[in-house]
């Protein structure tokens, strides 16, 4: 799936440096020192977003470098998933976005790290 | 006679009035600026030193230690007999900005739920985010946001959780 440019450039705004990664002839984009929100630890971290339903169920997914810790617990339900050559951590988390854009689901994901449920 | 320039603190001190000039130089926190207008507004001038009206009031100093506050979008006349120039204070009462229009609250440490509050929104429905040194990021809803004037902030439906 190809992704507005406005979009991607929207993207870019939140992480150090941004780019597209293939896997399987899907598109993930692999953000690198994406800045987390506050009371997070580490503050910022290497992440990957699948902006694309996978078979976990979920809409989209944002996987990190490592596990973080956040004001509030989560559920780290994927650990040491391999990736794109890497290893990625994500913990549960499901927006009900209707068609939302890439800044929109990346935000989405982060709030996860902000609310008590 | 028109002066090119004119220290506007030289006439004050000598308690004459200030001729019209070009250029007046004023004294802002101590520091010299060129104004090459004679009735600037408060704004202009806080410009001058970097600050915002959102965070930071300006005073103009009057001989006598006759001090004046000067809103944002007041003209100063810079001939003013016995203006000797300004200094900057910290507002306690700031302008954040949330969803667009400022609102005003005091400065320091304040909760999410107070911030959100000004918007008529709760931390049940909705998050808040603010944009620092990038675009927006979720603030925790359990942790004091420091606010010191111009913070920029949005809000979202809450459309997520944990499955």
């Amino acid at each position: 799936m190809n992704f507005p440019e406005e979009q991607i450039e929207e993207l870019k705004a939140y992480c150090a440096k941004l780019s597209a990664l293939r896997e399987a002839n899907r598109i993930y984009f692999f953000l690198e020192g994406l800045r987390l929100p506050p009371g997070c630890e580490p503050g910022a971290c290497d992440a990957l977003l699948r902006p694309f339903p996978g078979g976990d169920g979920y809409p989209s997914q944002l996987y990190f470098s490592t596990q973080i810790k956040s004001p509030f617990t989560r559920n780290w339900n994927v650990s040491n998933v391999r990736i794109c050559e890497k290893n990625w951590f994500a913990f549960s988390w499901k927006h009900t976005l209707s068609s939302p854009k890439l800044a929109e689901m990346l935000v989405n994901h982060l709030t996860g790290f902000t609310r008590p449920k | 006679m028109e002066y090119v320039e004119v220290h506007i603190l030289e006439f004050a001190v000598k308690g004459e009035e200030v001729p019209i000039a070009a250029v007046y130089h004023v004294r802002i926190d101590g520091r010299d600026f060129p104004i090459n207008t004679v009735d600037p507004t408060g704004a202009m001038l806080l410009e001058k030193v970097g600050r915002r009206p959102c965070a930071f009031e300006l005073i103009e100093e009057l001989v006598h230690n006759d001090n004046h506050v000067i809103e944002p979008e007041e003209r100063v006349n810079l001939r003013k007999k016995g203006l000797k120039g300004f200094i900057t204070a910290e507002k306690e009462l700031v302008t954040i900005f949330i969803n667009g229009p400022g609102y005003k609250i005091e400065r320091g440490e304040r909760t999410v739920a107070e911030i959100l509050d000004k918007v008529k929104e709760t931390t049940e429905g909705y998050v808040l985010l603010e944009e620092k040194q990038g675009p927006p990021i979720p603030l925790p809803p359990d942790r004091p946001v420091k606010v010191e004037g111009c913070e920029v902030f949005h809000t979202q439906p809450q459309s997520g959780g944990s499955s």
